[in-house]
């Protein structure tokens, strides 16, 4: 059953929540500085208009009682003393007078002057060459005139600039803050996955004794349970397997026992049988001899996967090591030894070592014509041990499928017929596994024959 | 003692001279039948016995150069037929086992076993075991260097004579165990591998079970060392092997 999960193109969570986090930041932070702007910027214009629109009415009281005295309009509006922002326009029997060069009768706002001229006091916000005013209209009856004031409104606007930018700053603030919360959470909402992935690799890589720690989150909890439960059901298959294939090698064992010994016994008789049972007398032996040896391999293939051994490091000098195992064979291959590592022994399990070694040679001979040259070096805190055979090679696609059990490669057609437990590979790749190092195999230099490379942890003695 | 490598002709010849005479304790009739043939086939003269019980009444009847016993026997006991026969005789004793596990090697060795051969064994193998024992079992005409005794603190080891006497008085030890003590005593104060010791006591050339040499070391420490978790002569040299001081 395969989970229904979306392509990983999408994003990483934790850079989606940061996201999403930083928008909510955004949006809600301009959402209110947009309402607080809206409604400061109501009310601070209405009450300064309302103040200049005071400030008019006096002026425009103070140049009537003026006029009212010196009956001189033109003389009473120049005299008049008024705040620096501000220019007065007036209509007096037909014609125009004005404070200033900038504002006269053109700026005046037709609706503004129409509704003066109707005896309504009124006011209008106005652009004049760029720049706000506030004009204030309001009829004097008394003297038939139509008196404006204009104010400059940039002040207003300058503290409403400054308000603006508060604003933003904070939504910008608010933003940021939002991005940080959101990186927080994702952590926190990331930190339990990553615990989950770690353990599932932990347990990939075969450490079955993996478990996560309850969490008081209900969802959480959850996930960490069936987990768990996953792991156990995990490891009680595998246990399974494990006991059954011991079960079944140990099962083997009396029988074969007793039919290795017959066939013994009729091989001690071998010249007393006719000559056409002599033949399948030769098959029978040397098959049993197989037999004995797969089931001994399973057997010891089923230990090292349920780790009932411990590793048992002593000091082994390789160069020795390797002439020594090499010598229950015919062949006398090179064996170079790396001079940082000649007469100085390392720490393994020297049990381990001899049966990779044994069954690489073995394995060269059975298929690869023969050990041609054995070479231990030093490398990267790893003692390598390459061992090279004159056969003809491994195929790129048999190069991982050769550790695997029982595996008989593509090229075994060519090679000769089966003779080994087809275990042997799988052993050494067990064991050197076993001692936290590598094993493969690859095309050696000269590009004749495969070369195996077993790589171990430098431990120095 | 020379034995043919194998033959039923050469087997007759020997088994007219000086047949060595093997007690094959198995409840498995298949096993044991095959078995006395083949042991037989390679000269040997083998009895039989179904049960530990049987065994240790046929025992008693007669004296044998060797003990075969199966583990998993019916009733009593492999571990506990080593443990009878030990009390009485320090016959060489293989233990023949289905199982592997540590546990089974190690408890078969304290009982008093000597070296011990897996199921389904290869019949060259079980008759090479049976003579390394067997030659371990008499004196070696191939000893050079040895010494008439040698002495350390309260032990004495007489070689020729196959004694061994801790202030004055002997101490018994099965063959095996004599042999371990004199290939030591013989490189006092040298430090002997594990796989040495392997070779040179139980003839094996490689893959010798090293338990082999550390229950047998721990079973003369409690026969030569007034403290056998302290010993003051039998030494454990870790990583190295095992080494005698005077």
């Amino acid at each position: 059953m395969k989970l229904n999960l979306r392509p990983a193109r999408t994003r990483s969570l934790r850079f989606r929540v940061t996201v999403a986090f930083a928008l909510a930041g955004l949006v809600l932070s301009t959402v209110v500085a947009l309402l607080a702007y809206t409604f400061s910027e109501h009310y601070l214009v209405r009450q300064r208009e309302s103040s200049l629109q005071r400030q008019a009415y006096v002026d425009a009281r103070v140049l009537r009682d003026d006029v009212q005295r010196t009956g001189d309009v033109a003389g009473g509006l120049a005299s008049a003393e008024r705040s620096v922002d501000s220019s007065v326009v007036l209509s007096y029997r037909g014609s125009w007078l004005g404070t200033s060069v900038a504002i006269g009768r053109d700026q005046v706002p037709d609706g503004l002057r129409r509704q003066v001229q109707s005896g309504q006091p009124a006011r209008q916000r106005v652009q004049v060459n760029g720049d706000p005013w506030l004009f204030v209209g309001l009829p004097i009856p008394a003297l038939g005139i139509d008196y404006y004031e204009a104010f400059k409104f940039d002040e207003l606007e300058r503290t409403l600039g400054v308000l603006r930018a508060s604003l933003l700053g904070s939504a910008a603030l608010a933003t940021v803050l939002g991005g940080l919360i959101g990186i927080w959470a994702s952590r926190r909402l990331a930190r339990p996955v990553a615990q989950v992935a770690a353990a599932s690799e932990r347990v990939a890589a075969g450490d079955l004794e993996t478990r996560l720690a309850p969490q008081s989150d209900r969802d959480l909890d959850r996930l960490v349970t069936s987990f768990n439960r996953m792991v156990d059901a995990l490891g009680q298959r595998i246990d399974r397997d494990a006991r059954f294939v011991s079960d079944v090698s140990h099962e083997l064992r009396s029988p074969l026992t007793a039919v290795a010994a017959a066939a013994e016994v009729l091989r001690g008789r071998r010249d007393e049988i006719p000559e056409r049972s002599r033949v399948a007398l030769d098959l029978l032996v040397s098959e049993i001899d197989r037999l004995r040896l797969i089931v001994e391999d399973l057997l010891e293939l089923s230990r090292a996967d349920a780790g009932v051994d411990e590793l048992e490091l002593e000091p082994v000098e390789f160069g020795e090591q390797i002439r020594q195992t090499l010598g229950r064979g015919d062949e006398s291959p090179e064996v170079r030894v790396d001079p940082a590592l000649a007469g100085s022994p390392v720490l393994v399990d020297k049990r381990r070592l001899d049966r990779v070694l044994l069954n690489l040679f073995e394995n060269a001979r059975a298929h690869g014509g023969g050990v041609t040259a054995v070479a231990v070096r030093r490398r990267n805190g790893h003692v390598r041990i390459e061992v090279d055979d004159a056969g003809p090679g491994v195929s790129e696609s048999d190069r991982s499928r050769i550790f695997d059990r029982f595996a008989r490669g593509a090229a075994s057609g060519q090679r000769r017929p089966a003779s080994g437990s087809g275990l042997g590979l799988a052993l050494v790749a067990e064991h050197v596994r076993i001692q936290g190092g590598r094993v493969w195999v690859e095309e050696p230099p000269s590009h004749q024959g495969a070369r195996f490379v077993v790589e171990l942890p430098w431990r120095p003695a | 003692m020379l034995y043919p490598a194998t033959g039923a002709a050469a087997a007759a010849v020997i088994m007219e001279a000086m047949a060595v005479s093997i007690l094959a304790v198995e409840d498995d009739d298949r096993i044991r039948t095959t078995m006395r043939m083949v042991l037989e086939d390679e000269g040997f003269d083998v009895s039989e016995a179904a049960s530990a019980e049987a065994a240790l009444e046929t025992f008693e009847a007669r004296t044998f150069d060797l003990v075969l016993v199966d583990i998993m026997l019916p009733g009593m006991s492999g571990f506990d037929l080593c443990r009878s026969l030990r009390r009485a005789s320090d016959v060489p004793i293989v233990m023949v086992t289905a199982r592997v596990d540590s546990h089974d090697v190690v408890a078969g060795l304290e009982a008093g076993a000597d070296d011990y051969v897996r199921k389904p064994f290869a019949a060259k193998e079980l008759s090479a075991r049976i003579r390394a024992l067997l030659r371990r079992a008499s004196p070696r005409e191939d000893d050079t260097g040895r010494a008439a005794a040698y002495r350390f603190g309260d032990v004495e080891v007489l070689p020729d004579a196959g004694v061994v006497r801790r202030d004055g008085r002997e101490v018994a030890v099965t063959k095996t165990e004599f042999r371990l003590l004199c290939e030591l005593a013989r490189n006092t104060g040298i430090v002997l591998s594990r796989d040495q010791l392997l070779e040179r006591v139980w003839g094996y050339d490689y893959f010798g079970d090293r338990r082999l040499v550390d229950s047998h070391v721990r079973r003369l420490r409690t026969k030569i060392e007034k403290d056998p978790s302290e010993p003051r002569h039998l030494l454990t040299m870790r990583g190295l092997g095992y080494k005698l001081q005077p």
